[in-house]
């Protein structure tokens, strides 16, 4: 298994979590995404014409996203199902949505956090604003999970959903996006973080 | 001024976790030791100035994240500097420590003086308590009049705190235009002092709602921002049903936030 890689990205981050957790070998190559932008050049174009990251190949089948990554990694490498419950339809559907909240997050904390770092041209002040309404539904989301006992964002477990939220919330103060009026996420960043096989990053401390 | 506001819900600061806030544009890190003494300290380390709250709580002390120093729950004195493992650190490395304490379900803090320098009295933590109550406390040697402590009659439910962009006076403000309690039951809200406030049914309402009131108290983080804290009281002889307790935490919630966009929109 490879894993076309950017040690900064976010949503290569994602990805590196869950072959931790998995426990999966992997060989890892890694792009100059920045100041190279190397996944835009002409060697890459044959993986990814379209130069995104991460991208996994496993053994011929090849995924430029990491949402479909993650998916296709819980399906086929987790017996126990528990992190893409493809089984309970509803949960599923709850999962997706949280992925789909995920891209938001990236697209406003994520990119205010380019922004601030490797000088992405963005609105900063939407990207910013629009991070913080996201936070203020996570944060209290995720305040009624616990009061259910159910403290993760699908249900009792931790999903892939948890893992593709969690690094464009834990790195949104290099955008400058202050989590201090958020508690309860500040609660749920120290559980993924008690995940066996929990992975740390550049800007990410371990407990 | 010994003034106490709530920080947190008592619940929501976890064990081998540290909670961070701010008041008065103070920051804090708030954590609960493994024997459940709570620590309410000034969010810098001394020797490095690195914020504590990136720190770990180990159940009886708080590492810092930059160099390993240790901080012991309850007086905040440095136990141990990883760099010079064999010499006990000197008595004046310490983190700020607040008086802290747990009413109503809330975790209080109050930011005058420091734990610290009233280190020795045991007076300090003999204030009043109740709805209007007013009491004394020694600190440093000196005793201090208490101001009337908002603190909560008594335990009740506590609702789910709510940050708000404004500052606590236009908070006061909004909810002085009247809180919905139930539904559509909309009951006045009186205002006791600055930072606290108490919504009240009266006559049918209050049957209706078989006695249950509301307390909320204002914690200002800075002067641009504000924490609502809140508690839901029943009548002794009605509590509220472990069945129907979520509900209530939803409806406080929604009114709560409708409240905050107000606030930050500028008034309704």
């Amino acid at each position: 298994m490879k894993l076309y890689d950017y040690e900064l990205s976010a949503d290569c981050y994602k990805v590196r979590l869950l072959l931790g957790i998995l426990e999966l070998p992997y060989q890892r190559i890694e792009l100059d995404a920045y100041p190279d932008r190397e996944q835009h050049g002409a060697q890459f174009r044959a993986i990814d014409p379209l130069g995104r990251l991460p991208v996994l190949d496993d053994d011929g089948v090849r995924l430029c996203d990491w949402a479909a990554i993650l998916v296709y990694l819980a399906g086929r490498y987790d017996p126990s199902g528990c992190w893409c419950p493809k089984a309970d339809a509803a949960r599923l559907g709850r999962l997706i949505e949280w992925l789909s909240f995920a891209q938001r997050l990236a697209a406003t904390a994520g990119a205010a956090r380019l922004h601030d770092t490797i000088f992405e041209p963005v609105d900063i002040d939407a990207c910013r604003s629009g991070a913080h309404e996201l936070l203020r539904l996570l944060d209290e989301h995720l305040w009624f999970a616990e009061q259910e006992d159910r403290p993760w964002l699908c249900g009792a477990e931790p999903t892939i959903a948890d893992l593709a939220c969690f690094p464009d919330v834990m790195l949104s103060e290099e955008g400058g996006i202050s989590r201090l009026p958020y508690p309860a996420i500040r609660r749920w960043t120290d559980r993924i973080k008690r995940v066996a096989n929990f992975s740390a990053m550049t800007g990410v401390f371990p407990l | 001024m010994r003034r106490w506001f709530p920080v947190a819900g008592a619940d929501d600061v976890v064990p081998r976790h540290v909670v961070h806030t701010q008041l008065l544009g103070q920051e804090l890190a708030v954590w609960r030791d493994d024997a459940d003494e709570l620590n309410a300290w000034e969010n810098r380390c001394p020797h490095r100035g690195v914020r504590l709250s990136i720190g770990t709580n180990t159940g009886t002390e708080l590492r810092c994240r930059y160099h390993g120093w240790r901080f012991a729950s309850g007086s905040g004195r440095c136990s141990f500097i990883p760099s010079h493992p064999t010499q006990k650190p000197a008595s004046t490395l310490r983190a700020r420590a607040y008086p802290v304490c747990v009413r109503g379900g809330h975790v209080w803090v109050t930011l005058e003086p420091s734990r610290t320098e009233a280190e020795g009295t045991e007076a300090l933590g003999t204030f009043a308590v109740g709805t209007a109550a007013v009491g004394t406390a020694e600190a440093g040697g000196t005793e201090a009049k208490v101001p009337p402590l908002p603190l909560p009659a008594a335990d009740g439910l506590c609702l789910r705190s709510v940050y708000v962009r404004a500052p606590a006076a236009r908070i006061a403000a909004e909810l002085l235009r009247g809180y919905r309690l139930h539904e559509d039951i909309e009951v006045p809200v009186l205002q006791s002092d600055e930072f606290a406030l108490e919504a009240r049914p009266q006559g049918a309402a209050a049957d209706t709602l078989r006695g249950a009131w509301l307390q909320l108290w204002l914690q200002p983080m800075s002067t641009t921002e504000t924490t609502i804290h809140g508690t839901m009281h029943a009548a002794a002889e009605t509590p509220i049903p472990a069945a129907e307790r979520l509900r209530w935490l939803r409806h406080h919630n929604l009114e709560l936030t409708i409240l905050r966009d107000a606030a930050e929109r500028g008034g309704r």
